[in-house]
């Protein structure tokens, strides 16, 4: 069985240079003492100097043998292979498998440690001339992937670097009378006490609805979502996190609050060790103060809305348990799944430092124990469907009356059916058109106030701080829409495309205007001759669509309606210390599809 | 401790570090500066220096140590003695190491990265095997012991953490160096509590797991030796002892120890953990019941790496975990849709997943169960990425082989899948979508069909299958709805036909488009997109070409049809596109299979289509069908496609493209096979010589219409409205336009005016070439090459000759000449002649040497071998009557498929084939053109005798366009030849212009020579008015070979004896004419020479000396 190991590391930065490197000697010396037992010519590249870009990921026209595309798998577009030029040699050497993840301006690359055996399965992998392989059959690149944890190990490396050069290292929100608790250094300053360090100040709130979701829920929404400007790469910080969490590249703690407390604290004589436990290495320090056992519940809600007979509205929630447990000692806290094995809720996975027992999951009487590490964590995560009705329901319609000008209806309902202590904190509702400029704008709405920018129009429902309660609310707005007229646009693709396979659609003319049906379906067909095709890590291409996106918070409990209830939680050994719950919900991609277009679907289960 | 070493180098300053450090992780060529100016020690010294200063910033010494440590190895000591580098780290690290914390200068950072930093080098550098340096590595491992030698020693439990891992390092590149005190490690494991318990069980763990994979007898209970001072074991340097066996017993309650702290573990550390317990316990056959209590629960956590270890684990464990295959399942199915994992993680689920079933069904395990899990789980949902999309109908694909399940069938399946990407089929035909579910498709359809085994009755299977009948009716109905997804569909077709065990799969799919698509494609513009798909069926030889032919002759009939002043291009476009087409079926079928439909196909194009270029490739298509035999004509279409680098273009944009196969590889040897190809004149020039007199003012053009000499346009004095005024009525004709004097009335005697008006009949018979086809010259030439040089040329063997003598006759086909000439002759059609056979050398030779005799003309000597040479006949339609050279360019095939392309020798144009008859006007009887011609030479004599009698008069030419001016010149020239030869050069080379023969001596002789006929016999007398009465010499240019000339009649040299003369009338096309009288007497003539078109004297003056001296 391998474990993981880590080879080198580098970081380009947008114009593919190398800013950040690091190498691993030891692991080095393993990879060349393993192909000396294979009797191979070993690499020895010297510094990455080509820069890789992201590849097709699916073989496409342009694919040819040797390249990753060749492969037909997405993952090729984050295992990529590199091939490296020895000009002495005058032979290609092959690299792989380098860990790309791109975040923000970066490129992180991540070579981890294989066997020359692997190697050279890729090689044949990505090299065959056969029509593309079968799921299940041959040598494929499923099961390198899977006999491979350092490639896994590898990704978590190249996520934690990350989130550290881009400074995304937020702690999982937990939400106590409304207001954010602060993470790990907190429970730290304030119960240590260091001489000489005072307590922190707490943090001012959080900006709502975008911090703690951001981090982990949205991740993968999120991550390609450009981050904030650029923001120099702090090297070493960089260097530091590398040379405690994997000092010799085998990667040992990537917790970069832990390092980053132990780095600034240290240790003074005064931290005892726990009398006749072992203290686990996720819990470097011990709590020491006023004890008490936060839960914040968040969901995030998911929808796509249609308004059509023929396709069902789908609305999912993604939901999390936040955890703080500022308790001394190392105390064991347990609390039934009941709540959480309601018939809507799926599935389940916890944080490692859960112990669950191997049938708890579909007991209903089981629970869950834990030894709560410091600081603010994910205890578990679950998937959902709406035990209460869609929050908001109702339709968008946009018609194109000409080709610049469009009639727009929203009839609304806001919190239908649900009942206090639900709160609606805010909801906004944007109608971006990102190819086309809007010019002016006319209609009012029956609640609320709207404004416009270049490329969007928004509505705000419901503002914060006037937040309802308890109630419903019917909110319709007709309005007109002008746009400047339509030019074509070749909107640069983030790559070359998959396959210029139909730039020569030159002289078949597949429609003239006589046979198209009305305005809207003329327009469509000429505003996506030049859709740019979007990146594999897209779910559909946004800009072929009308919709509307629906933001909004939901505070007071939650919409799958799953809760936990203060008084079953116990903890052990016996203390007394509050319990606290709170949830908060928000929204993901919720969108109300235009009723009168395209919109993306997609088969629900049968069951 | 500050060094005294012999530093003879400039110390370096944290700046010059930080360049340092760069240049080094730059490469080789920026590390050269530093290398070159400090020895490798002196360079490890200063960084220690710099490293133990006191004032030195925290992180540049530690950027320091990093930097030794990423380069020790590879390049800084790799030529250095190991001990020398290892004593002087050593030394420092103790320093550090020992030296109390005060937070400045010695942070706990620093100590660490002193430990990590020295392990590597050492590691790196191989201390152990290196006998001057294993003291160095005794000496640190027992520095780091003694620091892991405190448990729950509070401050520096960091420290200690850092040291364990350090002593895992070195016993992981040296296993067992730490086995003889493993004991000690473990009694240090189990009194440890702080979290650095961690790092001594990974360390002990390392230890076990050496011990247990080196089979080392070892006691844990009693170690035999102390844990300080550090000595490495015997076994290690000797390499002698073998092993001995294992404390079963011991190491078994070690592993009951280890196994109670996995919840101690980092999840890294958790992997790493379990990465060396496994081998431990398949060594030590613990209960593997165990570890599946420990550890199996760590499917449920959301790090991606624990469930990775599980996944690791089972795969060692196949059979304890058996039974657990659906939970697994479910377990990768659950973490792939869960929306808090990066997509990275989603999509290695799936890979595990996949992986795992690669794997299980390898074993005897019933998929069926499988199934179920899997296709219930795996429906993309809206939100998913696209990557995410795709592999998880990967997941659906494979769980269609699971069997159907739950009522599901695979084709339901395959479409629900396809939901998600559905917009496939309006977004542009380059979107990912459209990837997506072309890849799934592709998937669907070989589904667990191999390529590495050969069991051909799966196809048959595949062949039958619901999902492909039901998949090959969607492309169908796709293809016929949407047409811009045809090339992503020909793309698909291709995959297959490209892949050695699929390629029935696109073939087939090609023959559900012959027999489904083809007849329910409507007839119009928009079939054109459809040529790729009908192209790929035209190439496969399994399908009968009927239906597509009928298509593609209806296709023909609508553009024919269609064909309007606005489809010109597309017509063309289209129909070169057809041709293709029928080229790839005469290439790849049976003549005999298509002759029919082809044919009729073929024959229509070229007798109506409605661009010429189609019709002519038509007619050579058709003429190739009829002609030659189908194998000969499949070999010679499909050479140029075999050849390497061209892949069949899936997009055969005009089908010239397709026609013209790659050049061949050997320039040289073609070049040669060139010079045997010769085309040459039929008939030889008088003048060989080639001048031609080039004036800049004089190159009439298009584009100069108003040059003096040229044609200009008729500039009418109208006004439009009157012209085009319904309300009066009147039109003016075209007649009247010219009857119009352009100029002010002037007086004119009658005499004149009757020139004027024969001149005004001829040149409006004259066609303008601006406006409409201009008159054309045409030489006759022959193409023709040598067999033999060609054979030996082209690698043909001469063994052959004696054995079939035909066929080593070589042949070029489908040759195309095309023809430039930086003369002012129009564009000149080139020349297609469809096959060629070489000469025998026989012939060649003999015909070779008549052709270099001079004059005799070659139709005498080659009438019997008209198939080894093809006539030609370049057409040029002159702007100016001048000599000139054609070049001529050559593309052929050889017999074996090669293209030649180069350039023959270049065809001389003399003045003579500018020597036309004057166009006789169609009201005019036959008869009475003698008279025609006599009147008009009468006419054009006086015209370019004087400017002044016609000089401003215009002629509107033929279109009623342009007009010409005469402006004319005069010349004499003697001849001093006898009248005999004269009169025979004109009867050989001039006798078609002769207008008239005057004079009784003389008509005499002709007319007994019978050569010269039907002219205009006199008897004297007149001539001698004619040529003295107007002789003005007023003309704007007067050419005159010596004074005396002026006045010929009286030149000396004339003898008073006259015979008479031959008056000669040469139109020179475009519009110009060249007249000669010729005064013969017995011993000279005198030729009197006028023509409105001065620069040709020049060249009639070497004619005249040819014809008659020569």
């Amino acid at each position: 069985m391998r474990g993981c190991s880590i080879r080198a590391i580098w970081i380009l930065n947008a114009q593919d240079a190398v800013v950040f490197s690091r190498r691993f000697p030891v692991v080095e010396r393993r990879w060349r003492e393993a192909c000396n037992r294979e009797n191979e010519s070993c690499i020895e590249e010297d510094t990455l100097k080509e820069g890789s870009s992201r590849g097709f990921g699916i073989r496409t026209a342009q694919s040819t043998e040797g390249m990753d595309s060749w492969v037909d798998d997405p993952i090729t577009r984050h295992v990529i292979s590199v091939y490296i030029n020895k000009e002495e040699e005058g032979e290609n050497h092959l690299l792989w498998p380098l860990i790309l993840h791109i975040k923000g301006q970066y490129c992180i690359l991540v070579l981890p440690l294989v066997e020359p055996q692997h190697l050279k399965a890729y090689a044949r992998i990505c090299k065959r001339s056969d029509c593309g392989n079968a799921v299940g059959v041959d040598e494929s690149v499923s099961s390198l992937l899977l006999e491979l944890p350092s490639i896994t190990g590898a990704f978590m490396v190249a996520h934690a670097i990350g989130d550290i050069i881009s400074g995304d290292m937020v702690e999982p929100e937990i939400v106590v009378s409304a207001s954010p608790v602060g993470g790990l250094l907190d429970s730290l300053t304030g119960s240590i006490g260091i001489a000489g360090m005072s307590a922190r100040p707490k943090p001012v709130a959080a900006p709502v609805a975008v911090s703690a979701a951001g981090a982990v829920v949205m991740g993968a929404i999120a991550s390609d979502a450009p981050k904030i400007g650029s923001r120099p790469l702090d090297k070493d910080a960089l260097r530091t996190f590398i040379s405690s969490s994997m000092p010799f590249g085998t990667p040992l703690d990537l917790s970069y609050s832990n390092i980053s407390a132990m780095k600034a604290h240290g240790f003074s004589s005064s931290d005892l060790p726990p009398a006749d436990l072992k203290q686990p290495a996720w819990k470097p320090y011990l709590f020491k103060g006023k004890q008490r056992l936060l839960f914040t519940i968040h969901e995030t809600v998911f929808a796509a809305m249609y308004d059509r007979d023929e396709i069902p509205d789908s609305i999912s929630i993604s939901g999390q348990v936040n955890c703080r447990a500022d308790l001394e000692g190392l105390p064991d806290v347990s609390f039934p799944l009941t709540a959480l094995n309601a018939a809507h809720v799926e599935v389940l996975s916890f944080h490692p430092c859960a112990q669950v027992p191997e049938q708890c999951v579909d007991k209903q009487a089981a629970s869950v124990m834990f030894s709560p590490p410091l600081g603010n964590f994910v205890l578990l995560c679950y998937q959902a469907t709406c035990g209460v009705g869609p929050p908001i329901k109702g339709f968008y319609q946009l018609s194109m009356v000409s080709e610049d000008e469009g009639a727009f209806l929203f009839k609304l309902s806001l919190m239908e059916g649900y009942k206090a202590p639900l709160t609606m904190d805010f909801c906004t509702i944007t109608m971006p058109f990102p190819r086309r400029r809007v010019v002016s704008f006319d209609g009012t709405p029956s609640i609320g106030t709207v404004s416009t920018t270049d490329r969007s129009v928004e509505w705000k429902i419901i503002t914060s701080g006037r937040g309802i309660t308890g109630k419903s609310v019917e909110a319709t707005f007709p309005g007109t829409i002008k746009f400047a007229p339509w030019q074509t646009q070749r909107l640069p693709s983030s790559r070359p495309g998959f396959g210029n396979i139909a730039d020569e659609e030159s002289d078949n003319e597949t429609e003239s205007n006589g046979n198209m049906v009305n305005v809207d379906e003329f327009l469509m067909e000429k505003m996506n001759k030049d859709l740019p095709s979007v990146d594999l890590e897209e779910p559909f291409c946004w800009q072929a669509y009308n919709y509307a996106k629906v933001s909004f918070k939901i505070m007071g409990a939650s919409l799958s309606g799953t809760s936990i209830d203060p008084k079953s939680v116990s903890i052990y050994p016996p203390v007394k210390a509050p319990v606290e719950f709170s949830t908060q919900v928000t929204s993901g991609d919720y969108i109300l599809w235009n009723t009168l277009g395209k919109c993306p679907s997609a088969a629900s289960r049968k069951s | 401790m500050e060094r005294s070493s012999s530093l003879s180098v400039k110390p370096l300053s944290p700046s010059d570090w930080e360049t340092l450090i760069d240049d080094f992780q730059f490469g080789p060529p920026r590390r050269q500066k530093w290398t070159s100016q400090y020895p490798s020690i002196s360079l490890l010294d200063l960084a220690l220096t710099s490293i133990l200063r006191k004032e030195s910033p925290l992180p540049l010494k530690l950027n320091l140590l990093v930097f030794l440590e990423e380069f020790s190895a590879e390049s800084l000591f790799a030529d250095c003695d190991a001990h020398s580098v290892t004593s002087r780290l050593i030394e420092s690290a103790r320093y550090v190491i020992q030296a109390p914390i005060d937070g400045i200068s010695f942070t706990v950072s620093l100590k660490e990265q002193f430990m990590v930093s020295v392990t590597s080098i050492l590691i790196a550098l191989d201390a152990l095997s290196d006998a001057s340096a294993v003291r160095d590595l005794e000496n640190f491992v027992d520095l780091l012991l003694s620091v892991a030698n405190r448990p729950n020693f509070s401050s520096d439990r960091q420290i200690r953490a850092v040291a364990c891992e350090c002593l895992r390092e070195f016993e992981r590149a040296y296993p067992c160096l730490l086995a003889e005190i493993a004991g000690h490690l473990w009694g240090l494991c189990q009194s440890e509590r702080t979290h650095a318990a961690y790092s001594y069980i990974l360390l002990l763990t390392t230890v076990v797991h050496s011990i247990v994979v080196s089979k080392m007898n070892v006691s844990m209970v009693n170690p035999s030796v102390p844990l300080v001072p550090f000595c490495v074991p015997q076994l290690l340097t000797s390499a002698s002892t073998s092993a001995s066996g294992l404390n079963l017993k011991e190491l078994r309650r070690v592993m009951a120890f280890l196994l109670e702290s996995p919840h101690f573990m980092t999840p890294c550390g958790m992997m790493e953990f379990l990465s060396m317990i496994v081998p431990i316990a398949i060594v030590l056959e613990l209960q593997t019941s165990l570890l599946k209590v420990q550890f199996f629960g760590l499917l449920y956590s959301f790090n991606p790496l624990l469930c990775h270890a599980v996944l690791m684990m089972y795969m060692h464990f196949v059979d304890a975990f058996d039974g657990q295959e659906s939970e697994i399942a479910r377990r990768l199915m659950l973490i792939s849709g869960q929306v808090q994992n990066h997509l990275v993680f989603k999509m290695l689920a799936l890979h595990w997943l996949l992986g795992f079933i690669g794997l299980i069904s390898n074993e005897k395990f019933d998929k069926s169960k499988l199934g179920s899990v899997l296709s219930l789980g795996f429906y993309p949902s809206v939100f998913d990425p696209l990557a995410l999309k795709s592999l998880k109908l990967d997941v659906l694909a494979f769980s269609s082989t699971c069997g159907v399940e739950n009522g599901i069938s695979v084709v339901e399946l395959f479409e629900d899948g396809l939901v998600c990407v559905s917009a496939f089929k309006w977004l542009p035909p380059c979107s990912t979508e459209s990837a997506v579910a072309f890849r799934t498709f592709h998937k669907f359809l070989i589904c667990a069909s191999s390529h590495s085994d050969n069991n051909f009755s799966a196809s048959k299977v595949l062949m039958e299958s619901a999902i492909f009948k039901s998949l090959q009716r969607m492309l169908v109905d796709m293809t016929l709805e949407f047409q811009r997804l045809v090339p992503v569909v020909v793309a698909f077709v291709d995959r297959f036909l490209n892949c050695h065990k699929h390629r029935w799969l696109g073939e087939r799919l090609l023959v559900t488009f012959d027999e489904y698509l083809l007849p329910k494609v409507i007839t119009d513009y928009r079939l054109a997109s459809y040529f790729p798909v009908l192209d790929r069926i035209a190439e496969s030889d399994t399908i009968t070409p009927c239906g597509l032919l009928s298509l593609l002759t209806k296709f023909v009939v609508f553009l024919v049809e269609k064909h309007g002043p606005d489809t010109g291009l597309k017509s063309w476009s289209h129909g070169s596109k057809i041709l293709g087409i029928c080229r790839t079926m005469l290439a790849h079928h049976h003549s005999s299979r298509l002759f029919h439909g082809l044919s009729h196909l073929l024959a229509f194009a070229c007798l109506y289509f409605p661009d010429l270029e189609i019709r002519d490739s038509a007619r050579i298509y058709l003429r190739l069908l009829v002609c030659i035999p189908g194998k000969k004509l499949r070999h010679i279409l499909k050479l140029g496609e075999q050849l390497p680098g061209i892949s069949s273009s899936p997009y055969p944009s005009s089908f010239f493209n397709g026609q013209s196969p790659q050049a061949s590889h050997d320039p040289k040897k073609y070049r040669n096979l060139l010079s045997h190809i010769r085309l040459e004149r039929a008939v030889k020039l008088l003048v060989n010589q080639c001048w031609s007199l080039s004036l800049p003012s004089f190159g009439v053009s298009n584009d100069r219409p108003g040059n003096l000499e040229g044609i200009r346009d008729i500039e009418f004095p109208l006004d439009a409205e009157r012209e085009f005024d319904p309300s009066v009525g009147t039109h003016v004709s075209e007649a009247e336009r010219f009857d119009r004097p352009k100029e002010p009335l002037c007086v004119m005697d009658s005499v004149i005016s009757e020139i004027l008006g024969i001149l005004r009949r001829h040149f409006s018979c004259i066609p303008d070439f601006r406006y409409m086809p201009g008159l054309k010259i045409r030489i006759p030439c022959y193409l023709r090459f040598k067999s033999e040089p060609f054979n030996q040329d082209l690698g043909l063997g001469s063994p052959k000759t004696g054995t079939n003598n035909v066929d080593t006759i070589p042949a070029i086909y489908a040759t195309v000449l095309t023809f430039s000439s930086s003369s002012p002759y129009g564009s000149i059609p080139s020349s297609r002649i469809p096959f060629l056979l070489g000469e025998s050398s026989r012939d060649y030779f003999s015909s070779d040497q008549k052709g270099s005799l001079d004059i005799v003309p070659l139709e005498n000597g080659v009438s019997d071998d008209e198939s080894f040479r093809a006539s030609v006949v370049i057409e040029l339609e002159p702007r100016e009557p001048m000599p000139g050279l054609i070049d001529v360019a050559i593309e052929t095939n050889t017999d074996d498929g090669h293209v030649i392309r180069g350039r023959l020798d270049s065809i001389v144009v003399g003045i003579e084939d500018m020597f036309l008859r004057a166009i006789v006007p169609s009201d005019i009887r036959e008869d009475a053109v003698l008279d025609y011609y006599a009147e008009l030479f009468n006419a054009l004599w006086e015209a370019c005798s004087s400017p002044s009698s016609t000089g401003r008069e215009i002629f509107g030419l033929k279109g009623g366009k342009g007009a010409a001016a005469i402006c004319g010149t005069r010349s004499v020239k003697l001849i001093d030849v006898p009248a005999t030869s004269l009169i025979q050069s004109i009867e050989c080379h001039l006798a078609p212009f002769v207008v008239s023969v005057i004079g009784e001596d003389l008509v005499n002789i002709v007319k007994d020579g019978g050569v010269i006929r039907d002219v205009i016999w006199k008897e004297a007398s007149a001539f001698d008015a004619t040529s003295s009465s107007t002789d003005l010499n007023q003309g704007p240019l007067h050419l005159t070979y010596t004074e005396e000339e002026e006045d010929g009649e009286d030149h000396p040299c004339i003898s008073k004896r006259e015979m008479g003369c031959f008056r000669i009338l040469i139109f020179l096309p475009p519009r110009y004419h060249l007249l000669f009288q010729m005064e013969v007497s017995n011993v000279s003539t005198l030729v009197r020479i006028r023509t409105d078109h001065w620069p040709c004297l020049a060249y009639i003056d070497d004619y005249l000396e040819t014809l008659f001296l020569a």
